[in-house]
C-alpha cells in the first residue's frame, strides 16, 4: 500500500476564503477565512449555534457554501460527533466500505482485514478488525470512525466534538493518536467545547461567534478564561450558588440489584435528601446506565426503591431517549407528562398549557429557536438538551435524575443547565447526578458516591471530597 | 409403510416444492429490498403484475418463455415505481407499496375485461407445462446467487450497509438512493417471476385473486427467515408445505370445511410471526426514507 506523500511542516493544507452559508432565518457562517497548516492541531471553539459544525461541513464538502472558496492540499476527512457507522457490519467492513479490496467478483476479506490491522497498528490504535461495531464500547467505535477517515489518507482531518462521549482514559489515548498524526504532517482541526483539552493539545485556537471568527490565539500564549470570554462575547455566566437546605430523605434504594454481566448492580444502598445533589462519579460502563434505567423504570430490579411520584428524568442520550427529533418543541414538552392532570383537558392533551410550558422552558433556559413549532431535531445539541432539562424540571419535581446533563454541550449552555439544577436543589429538590466528568461532579455535588463495577466503592461529603482519592476509586484501586 | 402412505408423502413433498416456488421468489425479492432499507409491501401487487403480464405476452406470442420474461419486466417496472417513489420522492414506503397493490389488482381486473372481454379470468394460453420444474430449480439457484451477492460482493456489502445506515454509505462516497432503487427493481423482478410462475407455470390462465396474499406470506417469510436469502427460502418452503398440506387433506378429510383448511398457510404464517415478536431485528434503517 503506497503511503501519501506527507506535506512539508507548516505548508498550507486547507484554505477557507470568505465562506458564507445562510439557512432560512439564520446566517450560520457569515464570511470566514481560515487556514490550516500541515502538522498543526487547530481548535475551533464557540457556543452552540456559532456555526462551527457548518463550517466544518463546508470544509469537508458536505455543505455547499453560498459564497467563498475551499482549497485543500489533498483529501479532507471528517469524524462526526454522532458516529456514522454500520452497527451490524464488522470493523474492517465499516472502514473499507466503498473501497473494498476485490479478488474477482468477491470482496477480498483477508486483504481488507490486513489493511485495517496495518492501519490501526501504524496509528497506535488497538482494534479487532472482525468485531461487530454495535458490540464495541463508544470509545472503540470512535477508533473505527477515525480509521475509516485515515484509510483515505487525508491531508486534512476534521474532528467534530471528538471527545464528547469518551471516558478520561480514552480521551488521553485519543489525543496521543491525534498528536502522532499531526507529527506526520496531517493538518487537524478539532471542533470542541472542552477548553482544557484545547489548551492541552492544540497549537492554535480560532473562536467563532454568530457565524464569524471573533478571535484567534496561539495556544501557548492564551488561557481558558480568555478563550471562554471570546466565546460568549463578554463575562462568563456564573453558576448559581448553593444554599443551606433541610435534609429530609426523598429518594432511597436498599439492596438494589438490577442488570446482568459487567454492568449489573450488586446491592446498592444510598439515599438522596431534599435540597441535596448526590453525584455518582465513575468511569462509563460501571453500571451507571443500569442504575439510571432501574430508577427510570425501564428495566426490572430487585430490592427496595423509594421514589417520589413527581420525578423528573434527564436521560443520558437526548436523541434516543430524551426527544422525538421530528416532533415540535411543544410536543416534546408534553412527552412523558401526558398523563399529568395539568397536561390534560379531559381525554385530550391540553395544547394551550403545553405551549405555555414550552414557552416557560424557552425563556428560563434561553432556548434559541425560530419558533416553538420547529422540529426538535433542527436545533443545536445545546438547545435540545435545554429542552430535555427544562421539561424534567417543570412543576418543581421532588426528585430529579440527571444523567450526563451537560454531555456534548458548550460552556455557556452547560453553565445554564448546572445553574438551573442548583436552583432546583436550593428550592428543595433531591437530585441524583450521574456524570462521567469528574469536574462536573465536584462542581455540583454535596455528596459524592464513587461507582465501580456495579457497587459503591466510596462516599465523600463536604470537606472530605478529595479529587485524588475519588480518581483512585474510579480506577478501581482501594484508598 | 404402506404404498398408499408412501405415495401420499411423495405427493405432499412434490406439491410443497411447487407451492413454495412463487413464495420463494417473492420472499427473495423482499430480502433484497429490505436489506437495502425499503420495505416492499407491494410484493403482492408485483406478483399480480407478473402473473397477468406473463399470460398477456404468452397469449400474444404463443411463447411462454417470452411470457415469463415479460412477467419479470412487469415486476421490475412496478419495483422501479416503488423505488422511485421511496427514494426520489421520499414517499412513505408503506403507502407507496399499498398503492402498488391496489393499482396492480385493479389494473389486472380491468385489463381482463378490456383485452379479453371476460371479467374474472383470462382465456387459456400456452404455458410452461412440465418445464415449470426448471423454474423451481432456478428459485433455489436465485437463493444461492442472492446469498453470494449479499455476503461476498462489494455491492452486497453496500446494500446491507444501506439498510442499516444510509448516511454512512453516503459518507463513504457512494449513492444510497441509487443502491436502494436498484435493489427494489431487482425485488420487483423476482416478485414478478414468482407471479409469472403462478399463472403460466402452475396453470395456464390468469384469474383475479390468484396470488391470494402470497406477497404478504412472502413478507412473513422474510421476517421468519431473518432477512437472509436462505432463511427466507426455508420459511417460504415452510409456508408452502402448509399450502400443500391443505390440498392433500382436502382429499382425505371430509368433516372439516375446505375453507378452514385453505386458511392453513395463513394461520401458520400468523403463528410463526407472532412467535418471533421481539426475537428478531430488522435492518436498522428498514422503511426509513433517506
Amino acid at each position: 500500500m503506497e503511503a501519501r506523500e506527507p506535506l512539508a511542516p507548516d505548508a498550507p493544507a486547507l484554505e477557507l476564503r470568505g465562506i458564507q452559508k445562510a439557512y432560512p432565518g439564520v446566517v450560520a457562517v457569515g464570511g470566514v477565512d481560515l487556514d490550516l497548516r500541515a502538522g498543526e492541531i487547530h481548535a475551533l471553539v464557540g457556543e452552540n449555534g456559532a456555526g462551527k459544525s457548518t463550517l466544518a461541513n463546508v470544509a469537508f464538502g458536505a455543505i455547499k457554501p453560498d459564497a467563498g472558496t475551499v482549497r485543500a492540499a489533498g483529501t479532507v476527512g471528517l469524524v462526526h460527533q454522532h458516529f456514522q457507522l454500520v452497527g451490524r457490519l464488522s470493523v474492517w467492513q465499516n472502514v473499507m466500505l466503498g473501497r473494498e479490496p476485490r479478488r474477482g467478483w468477491r470482496i477480498d476479506a483477508r486483504a481488507g482485514r490486513e489493511r485495517v490491522r496495518a492501519l490501526a497498528r501504524d496509528n497506535g490504535l488497538e482494534i479487532d478488525p472482525d468485531a461487530f461495531v454495535d458490540e464495541l464500547p463508544i470509545g472503540v467505535q470512535q477508533r473505527v470512525e477515525l480509521l475509516r477517515e485515515l484509510e483515505r489518507e487525508p491531508a486534512v482531518l476534521l474532528l467534530d466534538e471528538p471527545t464528547a462521549a469518551l471516558a478520561p482514559a480514552e480521551i488521553d489515548s485519543f489525543f496521543k493518536t491525534i498528536t502522532q498524526l499531526a507529527a506526520r504532517g496531517t493538518a487537524i482541526m478539532i471542533v470542541t467545547h472542552k477548553l482544557h483539552e484545547v489548551l492541552a493539545y492544540s497549537s492554535r485556537v480560532s473562536v467563532m461567534r454568530h457565524g464569524k471568527i471573533v478571535a484567534r490565539f496561539e495556544t501557548a500564549s492564551t488561557s481558558v478564561d480568555e478563550i471562554a470570554r471570546a466565546m460568549v462575547g463578554g463575562e462568563l455566566p456564573q453558576v448559581a450558588q448553593r444554599s443551606e437546605t433541610a435534609p429530609a430523605p426523598r429518594f432511597s434504594v436498599r439492596n438494589l440489584r438490577a442488570g446482568t454481566g459487567s454492568v449489573a448492580l450488586n446491592g446498592l444502598n444510598f439515599e438522596v435528601r431534599a435540597g441535596e445533589i448526590v453525584g455518582i462519579a465513575g468511569v462509563e460502563g460501571n453500571g451507571q446506565t443500569t442504575l439510571a434505567d432501574a430508577i427510570a423504570g425501564v428495566i426490572p430490579f430487585e430490592g427496595e426503591m423509594q421514589r417520589p411520584p413527581h420525578t423528573g428524568i434527564i436521560p443520558q442520550d437526548r436523541h434516543r431517549e430524551g426527544l422525538v427529533l421530528n416532533w415540535s418543541i411543544v410536543d416534546n414538552t408534553v412527552l412523558g407528562r401526558q398523563r399529568l392532570p395539568s397536561a390534560r383537558r379531559g381525554i385530550l392533551v391540553d395544547r394551550r398549557s403545553a405551549r405555555a410550558d414550552a414557552e416557560a422552558i424557552a425563556q428560563r433556559f434561553d432556548v434559541r429557536a425560530a419558533s416553538l413549532d420547529v422540529a426538535a431535531g433542527t436545533l443545536s445539541g445545546g438547545n435540545q438538551q435545554k429542552i430535555v432539562v427544562g421539561r424534567s424540571l417543570l412543576g418543581d419535581p421532588e426528585f430529579v435524575l440527571a444523567y450526563q446533563p451537560t454531555r456534548g454541550i458548550d460552556v455557556g449552555a452547560a453553565a445554564l443547565v448546572q445553574s438551573r439544577l442548583i436552583e432546583a436543589r436550593n428550592a428543595g429538590a433531591a437530585i441524583l447526578l450521574i456524570s462521567f466528568e469528574l469536574d462536573e461532579i465536584l462542581a455540583l455535588a454535596d455528596r459524592v458516591l464513587v461507582m465501580y463495577r456495579g457497587a459503591i466503592a466510596g462516599e465523600f461529603s463536604g470537606a472530605n471530597i478529595d479529587r485524588g482519592r475519588i480518581g483512585n476509586l474510579m480506577a478501581g484501586s482501594s484508598v | 409403510m404402506s404404498s398408499a402412505g408412501g405415495a401420499l408423502i411423495v405427493t405432499l413433498l412434490t406439491l410443497t416444492l411447487i407451492k413454495s416456488t412463487p413464495i420463494i421468489y417473492a420472499a427473495l425479492g423482499g430480502v433484497i429490498s429490505e436489506r437495502s432499507g425499503v420495505v416492499n409491501i407491494g410484493l403482492e401487487g408485483m406478483m399480480i403484475g407478473g402473473a397477468f403480464t406473463a399470460v398477456l405476452f404468452s397469449g400474444m406470442t404463443g411463447s411462454p418463455v417470452i411470457g415469463i420474461i415479460a412477467g419479470i419486466a412487469a415486476g421490475a417496472l412496478l419495483g422501479f415505481i416503488l423505488g422511485f417513489a421511496a427514494t426520489v420522492f421520499k414517499v412513505d414506503q408503506i403507502v407507496a407499496g399499498t398503492g402498488i397493490n391496489l393499482v396492480a389488482a385493479g389494473g389486472a381486473a380491468y385489463a381482463l375485461t378490456l383485452i379479453y372481454n371476460q371479467p374474472g379470468a383470462s382465456p387459456q394460453v400456452s404455458a410452461l407445462g412440465n418445464n415449470f420444474w426448471i423454474l423451481v430449480a432456478i428459485a433455489f439457484a436465485c437463493a444461492a446467487l442472492l446469498h453470494g451477492v449479499l455476503y461476498f460482493t462489494p455491492w452486497g456489502l453496500r446494500v446491507r450497509a444501506c439498510g442499516e445506515n444510509p448516511r454512512a454509505v453516503h459518507d463513504a462516497g457512494l449513492h444510497p438512493l441509487r443502491l436502494r432503487l436498484y435493489a427494489v427493481i431487482l425485488s420487483g423482478a423476482l416478485a414478478g417471476l414468482g407471479g409469472a410462475f403462478l399463472s403460466i407455470g402452475e396453470v395456464n390462465i390468469y384469474s383475479d385473486g390468484m396470488t391470494a396474499g402470497r406477497g404478504f406470506i412472502a413478507l412473513a417469510a422474510v421476517i421468519f427467515g431473518r432477512w437472509t436469502p436462505w432463511g427466507a427460502t426455508g420459511a417460504a418452503i415452510f409456508f408452502g408445505f402448509f399450502e400443500a398440506l391443505q390440498y392433500v387433506l382436502q382429499g382425505h378429510i371430509s368433516w372439516l370445511p375446505a375453507d378452514a383448511m385453505q386458511a392453513l398457510p395463513y394461520v401458520a404464517a400468523l403463528f410463526a410471526i407472532a412467535g418471533l415478536v421481539g426475537k428478531v431485528r430488522a435492518p436498522a434503517a428498514d422503511g426509513i426514507p433517506y
